[in-house]
């Protein structure tokens, strides 16, 4: 028995070393960055999809007109600077001049224009189109100035050109109706060498970026490695350089490496359990109370999510709009059975807590909930359900009581806030007042102005809960110490690889 | 021969061992298997926690003994359903006309060419994750392998002479089957369940493992490996425990198969 129970554990082992090594396995080359990457993004086209592996992946290959810099003020980019008139309703950018596109062409507003119009076009079916509606005409007085002419005035639409899915595409190309999904074409600092699916993406150097010497790096090569074990033994051998997913558990191990660095952030995730308020129990303000206060939250956050802050409303942690509502709602069960007691509600109401299986961290989230609701006195089962399913039951259809998920963050607060408030958002939470308050907050201009209305809607989400608000969780990017100035943007969470060095 | 019994009789009692941890499940696992104990968290086996403790600081002991209901039920459901579907098929298309007979294996061909864990994933999101479908699915997809052996043997069986004789004494065709076919093709069906049954184990472990079968907390043995497939290496006695469980169980109905088949079809 010993023996066999030996062989087993070798075999064990050497299937998953042979594995990670496998998906690990890259060409050592004098300034190639080996990046684990968690999963394959869908496409490399930035206007036909909302995936966020693709814009991590992608703000490497393409640019856009602005940019969010490092405390996430929005600068920059491809214009050097913007006006917007008095009445908010034509924008002008002035671009950069003498930057080339990875197929030689020089980026001119034609350019621009030709990719704002891709975006607006019925044909291309892009999820983001809604956020650049308000844009009416697109003017070119000469080749770089573009003047955005705007139906209403709509202070998101910067963030939204600041964001992945602005990217800025040559005309030439588009025109022609070239493949930008497997063969992306842009102004960034890398350009596309191959990409094998579920293996590797590789990426090599830019030498015409327009921002002198950088990068720094010759190749970045994105391993394609899902399983988080296996990254974590990569970058204790060498094989990888930089993890971004790292959890909590895993620490204590890379700490013990000395060749292994760990940074801590705060991510710009909003994690929540959402609750359907249309459900005839959880309609009851007292039960989505008592939910609030059934939760522990701080050890959920330490548990499940590699520790974090708590949130009391739905806005991250770091967001320069974010308001500390924390002390209406603390852990108190007692509160909580009290509360469920007054509304009636017991052990044969059954609630469905909808976990997205493929995210780890969530089920591990929905697992602590449906213990610590039990403890209060309530019936909850658990109900594993793939990403697609999620999608289109959960998100889209509101077929769900409970649901555990993180919103991520978005450069502009109406990102995170617009539409709620009404029926069109899966929490159904009808509250005409917030909505009329985040239409509002759309039109306005100005950061003060703007916050004044966005902490009446965080006021009322808060005392209203149509979430248990958990809080933003830290994110731990590991890397070897021959790394220096690996950057992820701060809400957008993408990969900055321009100031990277390797030694 | 005396070494194959031997193992014979330890797997015998491994099995039994088995059955009666499931059915007696709540009263010697020394913890809830559910409970969470946050402050516990992988710690390794002690006086507590003789198996140690999951990322949830869950007794690992309790979670591999109820995990062992999951099992033990799917193995004996599936297994039921399969028979159930496969013998009547098998009966139907071996007595029946050729017609009949064709259409009938074609069917059960068809269900017999798609890989077993694919057909599992459909039919378990076709109809929704959880243990009754998983149940469901399993049973379907291994009915095939019965009616192809309940029809070999009918076909077998029935040209045999005292068959014959009894039919033309004007035997009932359903008296036939149940006092001549059946008890003849027992055998047979009795070792292909103790098989069956080891699949079945580790397909509900793997449609488990991949998030389709017993939903969390519940305890499985698939679900017991795939929460440790994180923490290989900080707590290598997660994955370890309901794997070896797991494996000997799966090993203990080969070889009870293996000298079932020796005993009960014994060869000249």
């Amino acid at each position: 028995m010993n023996r066999f129970f030996k062989i087993t554990c070798c075999l064990a082992l050497a299937f998953f070393l042979i594995g990670g090594l496998m998906g690990a396995h890259g060409i050592a080359q004098a300034k190639a960055l080996n990046f684990a990457l968690s999963g394959n993004p869908d496409t490399l086209d930035p206007h036909k999809t909302s995936g966020t592996l693709t814009f991590q992946t992608i703000k490497s290959i393409y640019d856009t007109l602005a940019e969010p810099d490092m405390s996430g003020k929005i600068v920059p980019a491809l214009a050097r600077k913007w006006e917007v008139s008095d009445d908010a309703l034509s924008w002008t950018f002035y671009l950069r001049k003498g930057v080339v596109f990875h197929n030689g062409d020089k980026l001119t507003s034609k350019d621009v224009k030709a990719t704002l119009e891709r975006i607006k076009d019925k044909a291309t079916a892009s999820p983001k189109a809604k956020e650049f509606a308000a844009i009416s005409a697109i003017e070119t007085p000469d080749d770089f100035t573009v003047v955005l002419k705007l139906k209403e005035p709509r202070s998101p639409l910067l963030a939204s050109l600041a964001s992945g899915w602005g990217a800025i595409l040559p005309k030439g190309l588009i025109d022609n109706g070239h493949d930008f999904a497997t063969n992306p074409v842009g102004t960034g600092p890398f350009k596309l060498k191959e990409w094998v699916r579920d293996s590797r993406i590789v990426m090599v150097k830019n030498n015409n970026y327009w921002l002198s010497g950088l990068p720094k790096l010759d190749q970045v090569v994105m391993h394609i490695i899902p399983e988080r074990a296996v990254q974590v033994q990569g970058l204790i051998s060498g094989q990888i350089d930089v993890s971004y997913i790292v959890d909590q558990d895993d620490i204590p191990l890379l700490q013990a490496s000395p060749d292994v660095q760990i940074e801590e952030s705060l991510s710009a995730l909003i994690l929540v359990m959402s609750i359907n308020c249309s459900h005839p129990v959880l309609n009851d303000i007292r039960v989505r109370q008592a939910l609030n206060y059934a939760i522990d939250k701080q050890k959920v956050l330490n548990v499940a999510y590699g520790g974090g802050k708590p949130i009391g409303t739905f806005m991250d942690y770091g967001n320069a709009y974010y308001k500390d509502f924390t002390q209406l709602y603390p852990y108190n069960p007692e509160k909580a059975k009290n509360l469920l007691a007054e509304a009636g509600v017991g052990k044969d109401t059954i609630f469905e807590l909808f976990l997205p299986q493929n995210y780890e961290l969530h089920v591990k989230a929905g697992e602590m909930y449906q213990a610590m609701l039990t403890e209060v006195g309530l019936n909850v089962k658990i109900k594993l359900v793939d990403w697609s399913t999620w999608i289109s039951d959960v998100y889209r259809g509101a077929k769900y009581d409970l649901t555990v998920i993180g919103h991520t963050g978005k450069l502009d607060p109406d990102g995170t806030l617009g539409g709620y408030g009404t029926k069109g958002r899966y929490v159904k939470w009808i509250n005409p007042r917030a909505a009329e308050l985040i239409k509002e907050a759309k039109t306005v201009s100005g950061f003060d102005n703007r916050k004044k209305l966005y902490d009446e809607v965080l006021k009322l989400m808060a005392e209203e809960v149509p979430f248990m608000f958990l809080g933003s969780s830290y994110r731990h990017v590991a890397y070897r110490t021959s790394v220096a100035d690996f950057r992820m943007t701060p809400k957008l969470d993408t990969f900055d690889f321009r100031w990277t060095t390797l030694k | 021969m005396r070494k194959r019994n031997k193992l014979m009789y330890l797997s015998v009692g491994y099995i039994v061992i088995l059955g009666v941890a499931a059915l007696a499940a709540p009263m010697i696992a020394p913890h809830n298997p559910i409970a969470q104990n946050l402050e516990e968290r992988f710690s390794p086996s002690n006086k507590a926690h003789l198996l140690g403790t999951d990322n949830f600081g869950r007794d690992i002991l309790s979670r591999v003994i109820y995990g062992s209901r999951s099992a033990l039920l799917v193995g004996i459901v599936a297994v039921s359903i399969a028979v159930l579907i496969g013998s009547v098929v098998g009966l139907i298309a071996g007595l029946a006309t050729r017609t009949i007979d064709n259409f009938l294996m074609l069917l059960m061909d068809s269900l017999l060419s798609f890989p077993t864990i694919l057909l599992a994933i459909t039919v378990v999101s076709f109809l929704g994750y959880g243990l009754i479908q998983v149940m469901l699915a399993i049973g379907v997809i291994f009915s095939p392998v019965f009616a192809r052996l309940v029809r070999a043997e009918t076909l077998a069986i029935k040209t045999e002479s005292y068959v014959e004789a009894s039919r033309a004494l004007g035997t009932p065709i359903v008296k036939t089957v149940y006092k001549h076919i059946i008890p003849n093709l027992l055998g047979k069906v009795i070792v292909q369940c103790s098989i069956t049954f080891a699949l079945t184990v580790v397909i509900e472990a793997s449609l488990s493992y991949l998030g389709l079968g017993t939903q969390p907390p519940n305890p499985s043995w698939g679900l017991m490996l795939k929460d440790a497939r994180n923490y290989l290496v900080q707590a290598p006695w997660m994955a370890i425990y309901p794997g070896m469980v797991l494996a000997f169980t799966v090993l203990s109905f080969n070889i009870l198969g293996d000298a079932l088949s020796e005993k009960l079809n014994p060869k000249l």
